[in-house]
């Protein structure tokens, strides 16, 4: 082969390597775009004032006389399309038969419309759902409401495959009293709604109002902290003898590689088999709660973290330097003092790397706690009742949402926002992980 | 004084210590197993929970038949399609992964910079920490769409940047290797030039034809066994990259600087000396991605469209299949588990069938890193 | 002696405050928008009492009823044969009561030109006799069969109302593990057809006429859609008269639980005449 045919292969295998990483930060940067980036449209967006009046309902958060003004003025805005709605709604039984039928269902739909964009008409009694007492409170669902007030959705089949055609109402209603109404929802919807950037830290604790509607994912993360500091708890003790014994005390032979040997299978077991294996013994054999609930979830997701607190323990203990050991020996003091004061306080920082890496981990797994700890709708869970109650939790519950949901759609920015913040809490702790071992390998280089 | 005492211990503290010293090493000893033993108890009570459906209706329905009815009357639970779902998925995401994963790790291990090396590595490992869950709302709500919508286009356009420069490479080098050498150098030049154009619009044809198919697929349905597999093969990424990496690293510096001295290029270094003395690393590097793709659970539940059937024809990415994964994370909710019906047990049947396939790969790997290890130790 | 009658007093009375603000719903992902909203609304009113919902299907939601772990078990079918006679050997006592009905309307993509079907031609695609949209009069494009997952309550409805025993569904068909799943995948693909709950229909996806009758809350009480069945929430036993439980089922006879479950998308059972 020529020498250029030769650099150029060189050349082309470079690149592809540093294609392949390349790929690999662009997809991280293709899944973590749209989940940030839309996530973030949870805590801050545009609010309307519906959103303000249902924050004072619901929560009593808000400045009360001023969504009480600004809530009057909208109100002002709005009778025009009131006073229109009712002027209609009169005059429909004069109208001509084969009139008042062709529009009777349009009016419906438009009546409908302008309850969802701007909440039950005054005077109206209050819906029982809480999703159907306020109008639209996110400015950017707003534009898609009005377009289905001024246009009717309808499918041509004329041509094979369907094609969406919207057909404007304005036409059908020329001439009668609702003809004004339509106007008004082309020129006027920030006086209707009143719209201003609004930033909603309350999201991360709040209670959810009407599945999900409102509110926030207050339950869902306090479950995600109890399932992964319980699982936390129960591991790390376990975890750090098992390594201590491992590093300091085990005789090289065929009971240290059995052991091992399992150690590292229990790293490889799915993550599904591990709910199974809940399910199976600590609900149905063991019965530590009548049902599903956070213990039982807590001690699965332990025995699943518990190889990774293990081997991290191992390698931190590992890289305490010899002589430190051979140090505290020397000065008389016996294996257990040795271990205790020297080499565990030494060790520590990377003990913590693998405790709060399992975190992560825990925090972000679904399969094991499917049949351990998850229910879709639950309160804040109570301290006093983590052994016997089951718990909503980050993971599991945005499965939920993103497929079980009764209006998928239209709680998309909820999805999204638990995905963030299930993907945030997640990769904070891996990158404080990363922090301590950059520290812990300084020091022991200096 | 009284240091002295301590230092020279009398006969009964003596013993005491040495009491203490055993007592405490069979505490630790007792809480390790404990730990190490959850295995065998996992082991156990899936079996044990396994077993009723063994015994009832034996294995070959359930390994061969495809007729999975589990609340038809009466139910049938041949869970070969759900199988091959899992085997597809998962193979699937391990040829998707292992190219770029090898790729990246040997950039990683020789061609980046250290300093910029140790920056790429936590972003690497991000894409192992993120839950999996949300890889699935991601694929569910972003990927899925995007395939079906214009599924083809996104197809051509990957088969476009894969696979021209890569289809132009081999241009070159085949023109060079098949050029006659005893020409001389004028016509040795020609020749080679004759030849390259001739290879190009060879493979410029054939990228166009694959694209152009490709451009035109229709894709039925965005939750297919291709979304699932790109996503699983993300999410083995990082477990191949690291341990293909380490392997890389422990081939030694030896190595590569004979090669270089003998006047190899970095890649012919790197392909024909490192690579091969890595490559059981790099093999047990793919089998923990296998298994990170097999168990899998959250990912295909949402984005396989758990239909289970064998693709037709099998090779098929494009429809829906189901997996053993999925399969017991949605059936367990609907399984009647009061009466320990067959329908309870098929799903640890299926936890067993997973559990000791993982068993088999982690000895597999293990046993290819520790004889690896003693290779080196001994070479 | 008093001071133990005291004590004995508070035991049981907090044993009564424990039984009383407490309940756990399990089961079918049909129910439980119903259940949710009737628990949001509960607590609300009540806010001492702590109601969970799970949804896990209907199979599950038996299976909690007997093992005590919930209190009312929600289902999108009747209990079946095995289950009623598990529960009778442990002594469970199941007692329905019927909190709304449903109709399955079978939803296609809007583009979709076919406006409806028989149920035999229902019956063709589902077992996969008939593969594409042009054998029942749509365009040339390959049909795809989503169903819920095999053993929910949904599907059981479905698949006796339509398939009948025999049949078995196509192999080919995607499941889906709950009716807000259904509607995102057939709204998303142009060939799908599947089937979800009424409360499930809305502009994104079109629901077919079955054997010429639009589902509908009327059609669904008069039984002239076929495809239509009750929900029911199952407890152990009449629950006495003033507990949670009787209560929360109550809720589905009031006015305001009688809107709710009308603004959900089913069908209230009717006042009583």
């Amino acid at each position: 082969m020529r020498m250029t045919t030769r650099k150029l292969l060189d050349r082309a295998f470079t690149a592809a390597a540093c294609f392949a990483v390349g790929l690999m930060v662009l997809f991280l940067l293709f899944v973590l775009g749209p989940i940030f980036g839309k996530g973030a449209g949870a805590y801050v967006f545009t609010g309307t004032v519906e959103h303000r009046r249902m924050m004072i309902d619901q929560f009593g958060r808000g400045d009360e006389a001023r969504v009480a003004a600004e809530w009057a003025g909208a109100q002002q805005a709005r009778r025009p399309i009131y006073d229109a709605l009712a002027a209609f709604e009169k005059e429909l039984p004069q109208l001509p038969a084969a009139k008042r039928k062709a529009l009777k269902p349009a009016f419906k739909a438009v009546r409908e419309g302008v309850a969802v964009l701007l909440g039950p008409e005054p005077g109206e009694p209050l819906p029982a759902l809480t999703r159907k007492m306020y109008g639209q409170t996110r400015w950017e669902k707003v534009q898609a409401k009005v377009t289905d007030i001024l246009f009717e959705e309808t499918w041509d089949y004329s041509e094979g495959a369907g094609k969406k055609v919207l057909v404007p109402r304005q036409p059908m209603f020329e001439g009668t009293a609702l003809a004004p109404l339509f106007p008004l929802l082309q020129t006027d919807l920030t006086a209707l709604l009143r719209p201003r950037l609004t930033f909603y830290p309350g999201f991360l604790t709040d209670v959810s109002v009407d599945a999900h509607f409102f509110g926030g994912i207050g339950p869902e993360l306090l479950g995600t902290i109890y399932l992964a500091l319980g699982a936390l708890l129960l591991a790390v003790p376990f975890g750090i003898i098992a390594a201590v014994y491992f590093q300091e005390y085990a005789k090289e032979g065929a009971v240290l590689t059995f052991l091992r040997t399992c150690v590292n299978t229990l790293a490889g077991v799915p993550s599904v088999v591990f709910g199974l294996f809940g399910l199976a013994f600590f609900i149905n054999t063991m019965h530590v709660s009548p049902g599903k609930s956070v213990l039982a979830g807590a001690l699965t997701l332990a025995l699943l973290v518990l190889p990774t607190v293990i081997r991290s323990s191992e390698e931190a203990i590992a890289a305490v330097p010899r002589s430190y050991k051979e140090g505290a020996m020397a000065l008389g003091a016996g294996q257990w003092h040795t271990v205790l004061t020297v080499i565990l306080p030494a060790a520590l920082p990377g003990i913590l790397t693998g405790i709060v890496i399992s975190m992560g981990r825990a925090a972000g797994e679904t399969a094991p706690i499917i049949f351990t700890a998850a229910v879709s709708v639950g309160k804040l869970v109570n301290p006093a009742e983590l052994l016997t109650q089951p718990t909503p939790a980050l993971s599991w519950n945005l499965y939920n949402l993103c497929t079980e949901h009764e209006a998928v759609d239209e709680i998309r920015h909820v999805q999204y926002g638990m995905a963030a913040t299930l993907v945030l809490i997640v990769l904070v702790l891996n990158l404080t992980a990363i922090l301590i071992r950059a520290r812990v390998a300084r020091r022991l280089k200096g | 004084m009284r240091t002295s005492e301590h230092i020279i211990l009398s006969a009964g503290e003596k013993a005491r210590r040495k009491a203490f010293g055993l007592l405490g090493r069979a505490f630790l000893f007792t809480v390790t197993s404990v730990a190490a033993m959850a295995v065998l108890a996992i082991l156990f009570f899936i079996a044990r929970d396994a077993w009723p459906f063994f015994s009832d209706r034996g294995v070959g329905d359930f390994f061969f038949s495809k007729a999975w009815y589990p609340a038809h009357q009466p139910p049938q639970f041949g869970a070969a399609a759900i199988f091959a779902g899992s085997l597809l998925v998962t193979g699937a995401a391990v040829v998707l992964a292992v190219p770029p994963g090898v790729f990246a790790a040997l950039c990683m291990s020789d061609i980046l910079p250290f300093n910029v090396r140790q920056v790429l590595k936590p972003v690497i490992e991000m894409l192992a920490a993120i839950p999996s869950v949300a890889y699935g709302f991601f694929a569910l709500v972003v990927l899925a769409p995007l395939l079906q919508e214009s599924g083809g286009r996104v197809l051509a356009a990957a088969w476009w940047v894969l696979a021209l420069p890569a289809l132009f490479l081999a241009s070159v080098v085949a023109a060079d290797l098949l050029t006659p050498g005893r020409l001389s150098h004028a016509a040795h030049r020609l020749a080679r030039t004759l030849l390259t154009l001739c290879f190009l619009s060879l493979s410029l044809a054939l990228l166009a034809h694959v694209g152009r198919v490709l451009g035109g697929l229709q894709v039925a349905s965005g939750v297919n066994a291709l979304t699932a597999s790109v996503i699983l093969g993300v999410m083995a990424l990082p477990t191949i990259v690291s341990v293909s990496e380490d392997a890389l690293q422990a081939a030694g510096r030896e190595l590569r600087e004979g090669s270089y001295a003998l006047g190899a290029t970095r890649a012919e270094t790197l392909v024909k000396v490192v690579f091969p003395a890595a490559l059981s690393g790099v093999f047990s590097a793919v089998l923990l991605g296998v298994m990170r793709a097999l168990g899998e659970t959250m990912v295909v539940w949402m984005a396989s469209g758990n239909a289970a059937q064998i693709p037709k024809p099998w090779y098929n990415l494009l429809q829906p299949v189901r997996t053993l994964t999925a399969t017991i994370a949605g059936d367990m909710g609907e399984a009647d588990q009061m009466t320990g019906s067959a329908h309870y047990h098929v799903l640890f049947a299926m936890g067993l069938c997973l559990l000791l396939f993982s068993f088999t790969c982690n000895l597999a790997g293990e046993w290819i890193v520790t004889r690896q290890r003693k290779r080196l130790r001994g070479g | 002696m008093r001071v133990s009658l005291l004590v004995a007093g508070l035991v049981a009375g907090c044993a009564v405050a424990q039984a009383q603000d407490k309940l756990v719903l399990d089961g079918s992902t049909t129910v439980g928008p119903i259940a949710k909203a009737f628990a949001e609304s509960y607590m609300r009113q009540n806010p001492g009492v702590n109601i969970t919902v799970s949804e896990s299907g209907s199979g599950n939601g038996a299976k909690a009823l007997l093992n005590g772990t919930c209190d009312i078990a929600d289902l999108s079918r009747d209990l079946k044969d095995t289950e009623r006679k598990a529960m009778a050997e442990k002594g469970v006592k199941p007692v329905a009561h019927v909190v709304a009905y449903d109709a399955l309307p079978v939803l296609v993509h809007p583009s979709n030109k076919v406006k409806g079907l028989t149920i035999d031609q229902l019956r063709g695609i589902f077992t996969g006799k008939i593969k594409n949209w042009s054998e029942v009069g749509g365009s040339d494009l390959a049909i795809v069969v989503i169903s819920r997952d095999t053993n929910s309550g949904t599907f059981e409805t479905f698949k006796d109302m339509v398939l009948g025993h025999e049949a078995k569904i196509v192999e080919s068909a995607e499941y889906t593990g709950s009716n807000g799943g259904i509607r995102q995948r057939v709204q998303m693909t142009k060939g799908a057809i599947g089937y979800a709950g009424l409360g499930f229909v809305d502009k994104s996806v079109k629901a077919l006429e079955v054997n010429g009758i639009a589902p509908s809350a009327e059609t669904a009480l008069d039984k002239s859609y076929p495809i239509a069945r009750p929900l029911f929430m199952f407890t152990n036993g009449e629950p006495a008269a003033e507990s949670l439980a009787a209560k929360f089922i109550g809720m589905s006879r009031t006015e305001k639980g009688r809107e709710i479950i009308e603004e959900i998308g089913f069908v209230p059972v009717p006042a009583k005449k």
